[in-house]
């Protein structure tokens, strides 16, 4: 298998900037979440995804998620993406998901809650974000 | 324009459009929305929760209109409206849909009205994991979220347009 190259999408308006970086085993997401068809936007980083945890195995990971907002198609988005790397998770991959949130948005808080209750091997931690 | 401005003035109409929706109008009149609500210090929850109900439902009308979609543009046609009472804020909006719609919407609507706090989280969860159905616009969970962020159950009225339309209008009370 090809390596994988670093694997960036600039953000607008509806969609987050995305940093994937597999040479530092760091990913990052950052912005809003409402693009018109989500699963079409998240596609790519399903794709990519998949081909990184075939191809790093045990290498640990770490993924930063500051999203503002989200409409709820990307909510199930998300939750399809943590399956995923949960499953990495419990085949031996060290996986780190860190969910920040402002101190004041209390909805951020609760939906960052909300998929920790979900997810079953990787750590997800909540992390207010400083100002 | 002038007695319908004042009329809308005195009904604490913030914000009214009526015409095309495509996402890039989701995008301006949602951001906007947020900032004159940051900028009124609405306080950062409730900014947040007439901004989501806004964009699902702005969501929910292009995709009402997605039989007649090009393969790059999705354009529905509706009205959005978000107006306040004293502290209280409402998002409603009205649009066209297929009278073949009709019962699954009803069906969806009396469902998330029918449950608690609790049962909504649940609820949530679990059609989240599910998946949508086939009628279903997006993710399927755009009438849990916007449940979830009301304050009294969610209202709707159908009205028959023609043989095959109705006008769905749905508020929701933040």
């Amino acid at each position: 298998m090809t390596p994988l190259a670093r694997f960036y999408v600039a953000a607008t308006k509806s969609s987050p900037a995305i940093d994937f970086d597999p040479a530092s085993n760091s990913m990052s997401m950052r912005g809003e979440s409402y693009p018109e068809n989500c699963s079409r936007f998240y596609e790519p980083v399903f794709q990519w995804l998949r081909h990184y945890l075939a191809y790093t195995g045990t290498q640990p990971m770490l993924l930063d998620l500051e999203i503002i907002y989200f409409n709820s198609s990307s909510s199930k988005t998300f939750m399809d993406l943590f399956d995923l790397l949960d499953a990495a998770a419990e085949t031996g991959k060290p996986v780190t998901v860190r969910w920040h949130y402002h101190p004041e948005n209390e909805t951020a808080f609760e939906c960052g809650e909300e998929f920790q209750e979900d997810v079953r091997h990787m750590t997800f931690e909540l992390v207010p974000k400083t100002v | 324009m002038l007695s319908f401005y004042e009329t809308m003035n005195r009904e604490g109409v913030v914000l009214y459009f009526n015409g095309p929706i495509s996402q890039s109008v989701v995008e301006g009149i949602g951001d906007m929305m947020r900032r004159k609500m940051a900028f009124e210090e609405n306080g950062m929850q409730l900014a947040q929760k007439v901004f989501s109900v806004l964009v699902e439902q702005m969501q929910n009308v292009i995709c009402y209109a997605r039989e007649s979609c090009t393969a790059t543009e999705c354009i529905g046609v509706g009205q959005i409206m978000v107006g306040r009472s004293g502290e209280q804020f409402y998002v409603a909006c009205g649009n066209p849909v297929s009278r073949k719609r009709e019962q699954r919407i009803r069906e969806r609507i009396d469902t998330v009205n029918g449950m608690s706090r609790e049962e909504l989280k649940a609820y949530y969860k679990e059609q989240r994991r599910k998946g949508p159905d086939e009628d279903s616009c997006g993710a399927g969970l755009g009438f849990i979220e916007m449940a979830r962020k009301a304050s009294r159950p969610l209202q709707y009225r159908f009205d028959p347009i023609d043989d095959t339309t109705s006008f769905f209008a749905v508020k929701v009370h933040i």
